[in-house]
């Protein structure tokens, strides 16, 4: 396994140094002490396995297509944002625009996600074992966001194709977002994809798959319409 | 009037409020219960300063000018020197602006590109990603990076040669992008992750960044995913032009966009293309302050944007501080834009070639802001981006034939000294003495 420790050196320094391990054939990198920086492994294109020891700070994994990132702390804003594929993991919570842009790939989030979680989603899956802040799942285009603990204000608002489920509370539904009855092929992805994410302990303690509530697009704001007045005043 | 009315000599007299424009407004809207939303940009008589304001003062016994045809007058226009490992090296100061592929048809995309890069210019992806043409095409093609984020591809980042991050634009400073369901094909929303057909609007923020110091670092993950080899660019929409300069200088651009409020549009709500923003000679004068104020002026580079028309445009944008030029309606207009062509089809859409403004419809006459195939094909690729190549020459010759009468080697050597103002508020803007007074008012 690679090392790069990230001790008195610069985000430049140690992008380019994990890059370096890449091109050397490195297939798990293990980075230390990464001290909270920001744009730590950013736009890495092979499937390599990095592990940050520590938290770490905006965009960690940002960018990327293909490889597994696990993050031992916390991580700051735009965790994984526009990542193309790949799979991401934090062990701790994660701050503002967690998955943002996310066109494919899985981001689970072991504790909370702070706002914004999955804006703009085109693809993919963002898993949360916490809770979730404000306006999660704005404007979601495609993809699957899953909040096993309770959810923010505005949920889901102003959604496309984007499909949520929550395991608790919504404080309030984003305009035009709608609850439906999950079906029971929602409850089995919900399951499965819980035991194959979180730790045996974690899942233990989140819902069953039946129990989550599923929250679309009601489709009113998708055209331009006079009799959807009332949804596009709250939404413009 | 009616035939009849003048037959008698009788004359109507409008009310100074209520004029036909504003009871056809009113009643419309009455009618369909939704604001307008069009193209093309601001339609209001411009009664604010404007770069016609300005004159050049070309050289008599004060200064000497250039011999037209003997002596050289550079055009070459470097970019992003700042940082960036590998600056844009172009040819003419004169650049494509983005304009999406969705609100621009394939056709219209590829023509721009070629025609661009024929003659060492570059041309901007938009709203919806690079299309692969587009890069095949384009010999500098610079990336945007929008709030929206659609078609984000980080393999088509790093293939480019320049990153824009775009906070606004001109024509609606503060909000986000439109592109209605018209023009939301298979493959349009297929390239944007969108459902066929829906009335696409963009955030107005992004998704993962809010103020300028996020955006510092928003701008070195931008370096990362790029090896800190190109220039990043940071765009905006025209408002509090001097703190918004000086803020983005700060957070690291190695380029500042600024589009002014006459900024063109594929689609947008009309009031916002009338009432919002300062227009563009105002956004120069503001932006160069703001650059000469935290003391990188010269070291960020100056792109001016909005209601560039020609050469005489460009320079005196040039002369008051840009080091470069977008162009956007004014390239449309040279792929055919309101040409009298398909006559019928204007009249359809209830126009007449000269006055259109419908490209929000996507049934464009001339094929180029349009995805519906039949329409597409009007525009002939090659023609098309012989046209651009054509206009974008023709437009830095008129540079530099301005250049050369001031007596500048230099087109970028064009200075406020070569000009005098023609109106007091022309003047006071730009810091020019008014013609005929050598005072400059409003100081
Ligand atoms: C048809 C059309 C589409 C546009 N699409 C975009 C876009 O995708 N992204 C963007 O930042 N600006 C877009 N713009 C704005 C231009 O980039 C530019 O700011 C503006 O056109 C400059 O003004 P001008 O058209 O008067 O030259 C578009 C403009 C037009 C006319
Ligand atoms: S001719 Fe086409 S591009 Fe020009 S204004 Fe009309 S619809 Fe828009």
């Amino acid at each position: 396994m690679g090392e790069v420790n990230c001790e008195g050196r610069s985000t430049q320094e140690i992008n380019a140094e994990i890059k370096q391990q890449i091109k050397k054939g490195a297939t798990e990198i293990l980075v230390r002490n990464p001290g909270a920086r920001h744009n730590l492994g950013v736009a890495i294109l092979e499937r390599v396995t990095i592990r940050l020891d520590g938290s770490v700070g905006y965009y960690c994994g940002g960018l990327i297509d293909g490889p597994n990132f696990e993050i031992a702390g916390s991580a700051g804003w735009g965790l994984a944002e526009s990542m193309m594929n790949g799979q991401v993991v934090v062990r701790g919570s994660a701050g503002n625009g967690a998955a943002a842009a996310i066109r494919g790939g899985t981001v689970v989030i072991q504790q909370d996600a702070a706002a914004r979680l999955g804006v703009s989603m085109k693809g993919g899956t963002v898993l949360v074992a916490g809770n979730c802040g404000y306006m999660a799942g704005f404007m979601g285009q495609k993809g699957t966001i899953i909040v096993c603990g309770n959810a923010g204000e505005a949920f889901a608002d102003s959604m496309y194709e984007t499909v949520c489920f929550v395991g608790g509370r919504i404080s309030e539904l984003g305009t035009d977002a709608v609850v439906e009855q999950p079906s029971g092929s929602d409850a089995e992805f919900l399951d499965s994809t819980l035991a194959h994410h979180l730790p045996p302990d974690l899942r233990k303690s989140k819902p069953a798959g039946r129990d989550f509530k599923k929250i679309v697009s009601g489709r009113k704001l998708w055209n331009f319409d006079k009799r959807e007045w009332k949804t596009w005043q709250e939404a413009l | 009037m009616s035939d009849e009315l003048q037959r008698q000599g009788r004359t109507l007299q409008p009310s100074g409020i209520f004029q036909p424009a504003v009871i056809e407004d009113i009643q419309t809207k009455a009618e369909t219960g939704l604001y307008r939303i069009r193209g093309f940009g601001t339609l209001r008589q411009r009664r604010w300063a404007t770069f016609d304001d300005l004159t050049f003062l070309p050289c008599s016994l004060t200064r000497i000018p250039l011999e037209g045809y003997r002596e050289k007058c550079s055009t070459a226009t470097v970019l992003g020197k700042r940082h960036a490992s590998k600056p844009i090296r172009l040819d003419i100061p004169v650049m494509i602006t983005g304009m999406s592929w969705g609100a621009l048809s394939y056709n219209a995309k590829v023509a721009l590109a070629r025609g661009a890069s024929a003659v060492g210019s570059s041309n901007t992806t938009g709203d919806g990603g690079m299309l692969q043409a587009e890069r095949e095409n384009s010999k500098t093609l610079i990336y945007e990076v929008l709030p929206s984020r659609y078609g984000i591809n980080v393999h088509d980042m790093r293939r480019a040669d320049a990153i824009e991050l775009t906070i606004g634009q001109g024509a609606k400073p503060g909000t986000g992008g439109l592109l209605l369901g018209s023009k939301v094909s298979d493959t349009i929303a297929r390239q944007r992750d969108l459902p066929v057909g829906v009335d696409q609007r963009s955030p107005a923020r992004h998704p993962d960044f809010l103020g300028p110091d996020d955006m510092i670092i928003k701008i070195e993950e931008l370096r990362e995913a790029t090896d800190y080899q190109v220039p990043i660019f940071v765009k905006m929409g025209a408002s509090r032009v001097f703190d918004d300069v000086k803020l983005a200088a700060k957070a690291g651009a190695d380029v500042i966009v600024v589009d002014g409020m006459e900024g063109g549009t594929g689609a947008s709500p009309a009031i916002l293309q009338e009432h919002t923003g300062i227009p563009t000679l105002a956004a120069v004068c503001e932006a160069r302050a703001a650059l000469e104020d935290c003391g990188l002026y010269g070291e960020v580079q100056l792109i001016i944007a909005g209601g560039i028309r020609d050469g005489v445009d460009a320079a005196k944008a040039m002369a008051l501080g840009a080091d470069a030029v977008y162009i956007g309606t004014a390239a449309l207009i040279a792929l055919n834009c309101n040409k009298a062509l398909y006559v019928d089809d204007y009249q359809k859409l209830g126009t007449e070639p000269g006055f259109c403004h419908h490209c929000h419809t996507g049934r464009c006459p001339v094929g180029v802001t349009t995805q519906d195939p039949e329409l597409m094909q009007r525009l002939d690729i090659d023609q098309a981006a012989e046209r651009i190549a054509s206009f974008l020459r023709v437009m830095t010759l008129e540079v530099q034939m301005l250049a050369r009468a001031c007596g500048k080697s230099d087109v970028h050597d064009l200075e406020p000294e070569d000009m005098a103002a023609l109106s007091l508020e022309a003047s006071a803007i730009c810091g020019i003495p008014l013609s005929g007074t050598r005072k400059i008012f409003g100081i």
